[in-house]
């Protein structure tokens, strides 16, 4: 490339001004990243158009080269300028067109790995059990086939006595029974103990012949015990009702209505207000029936015969021990609380039933 | 048991009771609980008598008349009848529009072939009185008109059943519950007061009552009544007897059990004429003694019962039901009346032994009143006099002497102490007094005798309970009792730290997808065969066939559980099956007895068992499913084995067994492992046999684990142990990769297991990550590609270092697994 027409140093300074301002020009032809690349090689590269131009600075008088220099660098930074902002420009379309071609259908299903629950029976036991944990229970456990003497016998329903109709017994053996109640527990651990005070709960499944819409040959039950002196039944109406509020809701009532069970002295029948209703027993409640109540447990003092079998020192004192138990059906309030229909729904491990349960 | 209304309100003023619904609510507030009320006038609302005036023709069917009948007043209503049996004149049954009839039928002003009904004769079994009837009830000439038909039949009364607690034996009767309804109203109960004065220093009956069975029978009242006729019984006496629910069959029976419903002791009449000898005794019965019963079935005595017998032969199974040997029939001229009392406790074995559950035996084995048998008999003869005539030609009475009155002592504060209620004495005085009981007072309180009929008052918390049910258990406070010591402790609780893994385990396998199930203990010899499995537990009163054994694995109720999941779903989408099971199983080594008070010779060992199948994802697009394998479910294995920190829990290839283990046959011989605990065999995990699953036709592959939960839990870290911080390695690590060919049968992992042994102490981790079999390493070889990083905690390593131990570890390879690297 030749150094400039004349040789003059306006000349020069002409011939860069033109070669910026094409380039200047042309700027907007480079339409990618790499063709402005290019493109600025070719104009301010070692060889571009506007360096030979300078090279033929060595033919200018020395003292006419600031000027020149001075035009050259300011023709190059405005180049400069212009080249980044195409650049950036350039960047800014390329990103947009990859998030374009990067767009998904964020309707699509997701990739879900599978959900558990835990059956209703546990989800309600384990409510239970919290709720009693925060007055002092301790949770204890026992076997499931348990002894005639410890179900029936200890827990004050001898041989022979019409209370034993009371409960539906399987035999596995002689003498020998699946556990109609998990009294035996309660039985064992103050036999364990040997003292008082006691307060217990013993969750677990318990076993009565019988198979029905609503009975079922296996069910859960969660009894509660509570020895030492002075105990009063106000207790048990206390702890009851601080159960009912904590489970069905804090406007909750109880009822207790008269009723017998062997193993103990009061005997009650206990409700809990609708909570449903409410209470009110309106005509088409579904959970009471118009009642207004729903029947939930059973509670007592417990008998003193059962000190007596749970092996207490009479001389140190269990004269005067009293204590109330209760005891409830884990499905019939997790039917209630859960809207269950039919119990048998529980026993079927059907995926339809048990995935309506995730927490 | 069922309690009329009219019935008793002879014996107490029920008129401030608030009707039978008041009764109701009264009795159950006392502990008597009232599960039904049924009105014997239900359905008869808007029926009543009429008459027919005028007899005519329907218009448009030859069948049908159309009747004109006037209720005495107001203008005559014309009805359609179809029946044939009626005529103009006849009193009749009127239906009218808006009656709901016993037998559901609604009635609707409508038209019968173009013709307008207002209303319709009834029929004996549209009124609800009989099964089946033909043509309409026609009524006597003098039935007054327009008069609602239930007053008519004397369909008035209203029965309520009662659910009587079984120490309730003084309330199965009516004058039982008249006592407890007065006793609430503070009213004086009344019942019908027997003629017959009681002496049997007048003349002897024959025969004689003994007793022979000691306190077992302790009282024995006989009379012999001559010149019976027996026949039916007296209106009033059927429909008081067909109210409580039982069947008329003669004035005498019937005399016996309207006694029995009235009084609530269990009384019998016998055909004197078939009674032998000049003595009747209880006694116990002889062991292989046969003894023919009225319901036409006979007894072979086991010897444990009482028997009423003469000098011949049994003649009742006492308590139970009489004989048939000795029954009173048409023919009966004279009859001997039986009021006994019997142990309860025998009454009741012998119920349950012969499986004869009678209204006697229901009430002898919970106890009558050992001071109300001479009124009992005083009753009874007064009817069978009343009903069949009669005279009495002798009496008897034999009784042990009468066991003293219990004395229970109660402090005057007990029961509000007890209780935790407000009462004053003055109350509790009011209250035991009303109940019958006598009081003696003694200092700061009193001796309460109990009345006889109350066998259930033996102890101050019984006389609480009258106190408490008796004002109400509403006026007892609600309070919250206080801890006297502290709650137990619960660390380092074997017991505790069990059931906290439970719920661990179950947390944790819920959270990797799994549902709880929970599944019956019981399961059917048809599906342990099925499963190859075998129980040592049998149940000796199943229910069904499906309830013969317990469960000695969960997997028989998690397999169906599978089954029933792949059978019943919404569309034929495969779905994920994860199910798991955390219960007890049962086992026995010897025979299921009960030894000492608290032995069963059962073992329960918990299992910890789950099942999986199906798609690896709950959704996903087709393209990325793929259906569980067995490395699917090790994960799961292994995730819960860590988060628990079970140590020392292995998997083995199952031919490397030593055998005995249960389950082995339900797993794919080559797609399974037994789990070890230590050296202990603890459960085995693997896709399911092949067989089974061609047997059940699944769709998809299956995997399953049982783990011996005890086991489980022993191996792992407390429960609530808190997991300690322990740094991470400061220095990088240096890795290097192998590729090794092995015979196919070593498994992978013992290359790993090797090379963190022969690396120690710089080899910190190996771990597999490529296997290839195929046509480049030959038959019978595996590639298998180790990863093994090198590090040291204090220092960063040499290349040096690590090509040393490398050498070390290849060479362990090569000896103790034949691996040689590939070039």
């Amino acid at each position: 490339m030749s150094v400039s027409p004349d040789g003059s140093v306006a000349g020069m300074i002409a011939q860069l001004k033109s070669i910026a301002e094409k380039a200047l020009a042309d700027l907007a032809q480079a339409s990618t990243l790499e063709s402005l690349d290019e493109f600025r090689v070719a104009v301010l590269g070692k060889k571009g158009s506007f360096s030979e131009v300078l090279k033929g600075l060595g033919g200018i008088p020395a003292s006419d080269r600031p000027a020149i220099g001075a035009a050259a660098n300011d023709w190059k930074r405005k180049l400069e300028e212009a080249l980044d902002a195409r650049k950036s420009e350039l960047e800014e379309k390329r990103l947009a067109s990859q998030l374009e071609s990067e767009r998904i259908d964020i309707s699509l299903p997701s990739r879900q790995p599978p959900a558990g629950a835990l059956h209703p029976i546990t989800q309600t036991t384990r409510k239970i059990i919290q709720v009693f944990s925060r007055l002092g229970f301790d949770v204890t456990t026992g076997p499931e086939i348990e002894t005639e003497f410890l179900t029936f016998e200890a827990v004050n329903i001898p041989k022979d006595h019409p209370a034993r109709d009371m409960q539906d017994t399987f035999f596995a053996g002689p003498g020998v029974v699946l556990r109609t109640h998990t009294s035996p527990v309660q039985m064992r651990a103050m036999r364990e103990k040997g003292e008082w005070p006691v307060r217990i709960l013993s969750p677990g499944a318990v076993y009565r012949c019988d198979d029905d819409a609503t009975h079922s040959p296996m069910f859960h039950q969660i009894e509660g015990l509570w020895v030492d002196h002075g105990v009063k039944m106000s207790h048990l109406k206390g702890v009851l009702e601080f159960f009912a509020r904590e489970i069905f809701g804090s406007d909750s009532k109880i009822r207790l209505r008269p009723s017998y069970f062997p193993f103990v002295e009061p005997g009650a029948e206990v409700d809990v207000s609708c909570f449903n209703c409410s209470g009110r027993g309106d005509d088409g409640c579904r959970v009471c029936r118009g009642s207004g109540w729903l029947e939930i447990l059973g509670a007592g003092m417990v008998h003193p015969r059962l000190f007596e079998m749970a092996g207490f020192d009479k001389k140190s004192g269990y004269a005067g021990l009293t204590g109330f138990a209760f005891g409830l059906g884990v499905e019939r309030i997790a039917m209630l609380l859960h809207r269950i229909s039919d119990l048998r729904l529980m026993y079927q491990g059907d995926l339809r039933f048990l995935s309506q349960f995730r927490a | 048991m069922k309690i009329s209304w009219n019935w008793l309100s002879e014996m107490v003023d029920l008129g401030s009771v608030g009707g039978p619904k008041g009764l109701a609510e009264l009795l159950t507030r006392r502990g008597l609980e009232v599960e039904a009320i049924e009105s014997q006038d239900a359905g008869l609302a808007k029926v009543v008598t009429g008459r027919i005036l005028e007899k005519g023709q329907h218009p448009q069917a030859d069948r049908l008349s159309l009747c004109k009948v006037t209720l005495g007043t107001g203008e005559p209503l014309e009805i359609v009848c179809g029946a044939q049996n009626h005529k103009s004149g006849d009193v009749v049954v009127v239906a009218q529009i808006g009656a709901h009839l016993p037998n559901g039928l609604k009635i609707a002003a409508g038209k019968i072939r173009g013709v307008v009904s207002n209303g319709m004769l009834c029929s004996e079994s549209e009124l609800g009185l009989k099964e089946e009837s033909e043509g309409i009830l026609i009524l006597p000439q003098d039935t007054p008109l327009g008069l609602p038909i239930a007053e008519i039949l004397g369909r008035t009364d209203h029965l309520l059943t009662l659910k009587i607690t079984p120490n309730r034996a003084d309330c199965l009767s009516h004058w039982g519950i008249a006592r407890e309804v007065a006793a609430a109203l503070e009213k004086k109960p009344s019942r019908p007061e027997p003629k017959l004065a009681w002496d049997p220093s007048k003349q002897d009956a024959n025969p004689r009552t003994g007793l022979e069975a000691g306190e077992l029978g302790p009282q024995f009242f006989g009379a012999r009544i001559e010149g019976v006729r027996i026949g039916p019984s007296p209106e009033w006496m059927v429909k008081r007897l067909e109210a409580v629910g039982a069947r008329s069959i003669n004035n005498v029976v019937d005399s016996t059990n309207l006694v029995m419903f009235e009084l609530g002791q269990p009384v019998h009449a016998y055909d004197a004429a078939l009674l032998s000898g000049h003595l009747l005794v209880i006694r116990e019965a002889r062991a292989g003694e046969q003894l023919p019963l009225l319901d036409g079935t006979t007894v072979t005595l086991s010897g444990t019962e009482l028997v009423i017998a003469d000098d011949a032969k049994a003649v009742a199974l006492a308590g139970v039901m009489g004989g048939g040997n000795s029954e009173v029939s048409d023919s009966t001229s004279a009859v001997f009346l039986e009021v006994a009392q019997f142990d309860p406790s025998l009454v009741r074995k012998a119920s349950s032994r012969h499986q004869k559950k009678t209204e006697a035996s229901h009430r002898f084995e919970r106890g009558v009143d050992a001071q109300g048998l001479e009124f009992a008999m005083r009753r009874l003869a007064d009817l069978v006099l009343e009903t069949a005539g009669g005279k009495i030609v002798g009496m008897s009475t034999v009784r042990k002497p009468a066991v003293q009155p219990r004395k229970i002592s109660i402090d005057s504060g007990y029961c509000a102490n007890f209780l935790g209620m407000p009462v004053q004495a003055a109350e509790v005085e009011q209250v035991l007094r009303s109940l019958g009981c006598e009081l003696e007072p003694r200092a700061g309180g009193w001796n309460v005798i109990p009345p006889s009929f109350r066998l259930d008052l033996a102890i101050p918390e019984d006389l609480a309970e009258e106190i408490a049910r008796c004002v109400g258990f509403e006026r007892i406070p609600s309070e919250v009792p206080t801890l006297t010591d502290m709650p137990t402790s619960q660390a380092g609780d074997a017991r505790f730290n069990a059931r906290a893994w439970i719920d661990g385990a179950k947390d944790r396998l819920v959270g990797m997808g799994f549902h709880e199930t929970v599944n019956f203990s019981f399961t059917s010899t048809k599906w342990l065969k099925e499963l190859g499995l075998a129980s040592t537990v049998k149940v000796m009163n199943p229910l069904s066939e499906e309830h013969e054994w317990m469960v000695p694995s969960l997997l028989p109720g998690l397999l169906a559980n599978v089954l029933h999941n792949t059978r019943h779903r919404f569309g034929s989408e495969s779905q994920p099956i994860r199910i798991c099971e955390i219960r007890p199983t049962f086992h026995a080594t010897g025979e299921v007895a009960a030894v000492g008070e608290d032995q069963t010779g059962v073992e329960e060992k918990w299992r910890l068992s789950f099942v999986m199948s199906g798609p690896r994802f709950a959704q996903a697009l087709r393209n990325e499913e793929g259906e569980v394998d067995f490395f699917d479910g090790k994960a799961i294995f292994e995730r819960l084995m860590d988060s628990m920190g079970a140590r020392g829990m292995r998997l083995q290839p199952l031919s490397a067994s030593r055998g005995g283990n249960a389950l082995a046959h339900l797993v794919h011989p080559g797609q399974a492992a037994e789990v070890l605990a230590g050296n202990q065999v603890a459960g085995v995990i693997g896709m399911i046999h092949p067989k089974f699953a061609r047997a059940w036709k699944l769709r998809a592959p299956l995997f399953m684990a049982e783990l011996d939960f005890d086991a489980l839990v022993k191996m792992a870290r407390g429960a609530g142990e808190a997991r300690k911080f322990s740094g991470w390695p400061e220095f990088p690590g240096m890795e290097r990769d192998f590729a090794l060919l092995v015979k196919k049968e070593v498994g992978a992992e013992k290359l790993a297991v090797i090379a963190l042994k022969a690396g120690k102490p710089l080899a910190k981790v190996a771990k597999i990550f490529d296997v290839y079999r195929g046509p480049q390493v030959g038959e019978g070889m595996t590639s298998i590609a180790v990863r093994v990083i090198f590090g040291d905690d204090t220092r960063s390593l040499q290349e040096a270092e690590t090509e040393e131990v490398s050498k070390k570890i290849v060479e362990a390879w090569r000896k103790e697994a034949g691996a040689e690297l590939r070039g």
